[in-house]
């Protein structure tokens, strides 16, 4: 709208001609800013007027009830102020520094210090304990109770690594203990042994031996594991063998056939 | 205000002697309560000193605290709704505070059309003349309050000045 359209719709609706439309237009105009309010002298007497009358006053009671709050507010945060204050960043840098140098300096200086005689205590102490059980071991291996020799078996399973002398006794129990259970229980401990050679032959020789057609199969089942060809020979002495039942002989067979 | 933020929490008397009369004013417009006016300003400063961590420091305080001010009138209200207050003290209240008007008018007849026509206008209508005096015409921060633009003010101010004209050009006619 032209500037003379503008005054021109000023004036109509100063004087109080405006239509609808006409003051739609003067809205749209005040929007954009082309009119100020200032500009509407029959809406700004009005609004001169209100802004220049007296504003109501608030009671005294707000002052005070105001003040107390405030003095309450200050008393919690000085309470909860903490006088403590952290120093300057670049203050303290230099100090952690130093502290945490010092740290280390110690740990490493104890670490190193104190390793090798800590080192040596513990592999006594492991030797001693290891020690005592094998002497526990080989005491209940000799008592007449097949509880006890069953006990004395599981204690190898504690062992992290058995001795020969241990192994060899294992080897005697289930050559000769009487008890079934007690002899498989002896071949379940060498199991983690068979990779000696020693004991592995120990094993393969007391095939043969064995009376028990459980023991019978489970060593037959532990060659098939272990693939081993040197025992088809003593496998064989088992088949030949009049006393050994007819399921055990298959069974035989069959590992024997694997191990082929 | 930037003071009180950062500690200074005495400054804040300042700050409530300086703006206590214009938001007293404000709220008796938007209410003709003195009391519910004179709790409505301590609720305010109530909230300016607890929430005084939040005063960015990038506007006017006066703006901030106009904000507020309508926050807490419009939560004193939803409150009063829920209530659903409307006792017989209440009405006494009012009454009683009509014989005060005629007082007034005694005293300023032409200032008490003025309140009389005032009264007469939506609460938007009455709020956004009330911030245009508080605020002293300053629409682009009635703008930041209401959360319009600065045209969109001048236009409610408009309509609502046109209307208070018509209300209180009857008034003068009745009288």
């Amino acid at each position: 709208m032209e500037k003379k359209g503008v005054e021109e719709l000023i004036a109509k609706y100063n004087e109080g001609l405006a239509d609808p439309a006409e003051i739609h237009e003067l809205e749209r105009l005040i929007e954009d800013g082309i009119v100020p309010l200032t500009a509407l002298s029959n809406l700004s007497q009005l609004d001169d007027r209100m802004m220049a009358a007296p504003d109501a006053q608030p009671s005294m009671e707000v002052d005070s009830r105001f003040y107390a709050m405030l003095k309450e507010e200050q008393r919690k945060v000085s309470k909860s102020t903490f006088p403590f204050q952290w120093p300057e960043w670049s203050a303290l840098a230099p100090r952690l520094a130093l502290g945490m140098v010092l740290l280390i300096v110690g740990f490493a200086g104890g670490y190193w210090m104190i390793k090798p005689q800590e080192q040596n205590d513990v592999a006594s102490l492991t030797r001693e304990v290891t020690d005592l059980k094998e002497m526990v071991m080989l005491s209940l291996l000799e008592k007449e109770s097949a509880t006890d020799r069953l006990k004395a078996v599981s204690l190898t399973s504690e062992m992290s690594q058995a001795s020969k002398k241990v192994t060899e006794a294992l080897i005697k129990t289930l050559n000769e203990d009487g008890n079934v259970n007690v002899r498989l229980a002896a071949l379940d401990a060498l199991r983690p042994y068979v990779r000696e050679s020693n004991v592995r032959e120990s094993i393969i020789r007391s095939i043969a031996n064995q009376s028990s057609p459980m023991v019978q199969v489970a060593l037959a089942e532990l060659m098939v594991e272990l693939q081993e060809k040197k025992s088809i020979k003593e496998l064989r002495k088992l088949l030949e063998e009049e006393a050994t039942p007819n399921d055990v002989k298959q069974r035989i067979e069959e590992s024997i056939q694997v191990i082929i | 205000m930037i003071t009180v933020r950062d500690g200074g929490l005495d400054r804040l008397g300042l700050l409530f002697e300086r703006y206590k009369r214009p938001l007293y004013g404000f709220f008796y417009g938007m209410n003709r309560d003195q009391e519910l006016s004179d709790d409505l300003v301590q609720n305010t400063f109530y909230r300016v000193m607890k929430y005084r961590h939040l005063f960015r420091g990038d506007g006017e305080f006066k703006t901030w605290l106009f904000h507020i001010a309508r926050n807490v009138r419009h939560d004193h209200f939803r409150k009063d709704k829920i209530k659903g207050k409307d006792s017989v003290e209440d009405w006494e209240h009012k009454l009683g505070h009509s014989e005060n008007k005629a007082e007034e008018m005694q005293h300023d007849e032409e200032h008490m059309m003025l309140n009389l026509a005032m009264d007469r206008l939506s609460p938007e209508k009455r709020e956004v003349l009330l911030l245009s005096k508080y605020q002293e015409k300053k629409y682009k921060e009635i703008g930041e309050i209401l959360g319009c633009t600065e045209g969109a003010v001048k236009v409610k101010v408009f309509r609502a000045l046109q209307e208070l004209k018509g209300v209180y050009e009857k008034l003068e006619k009745q009288m």
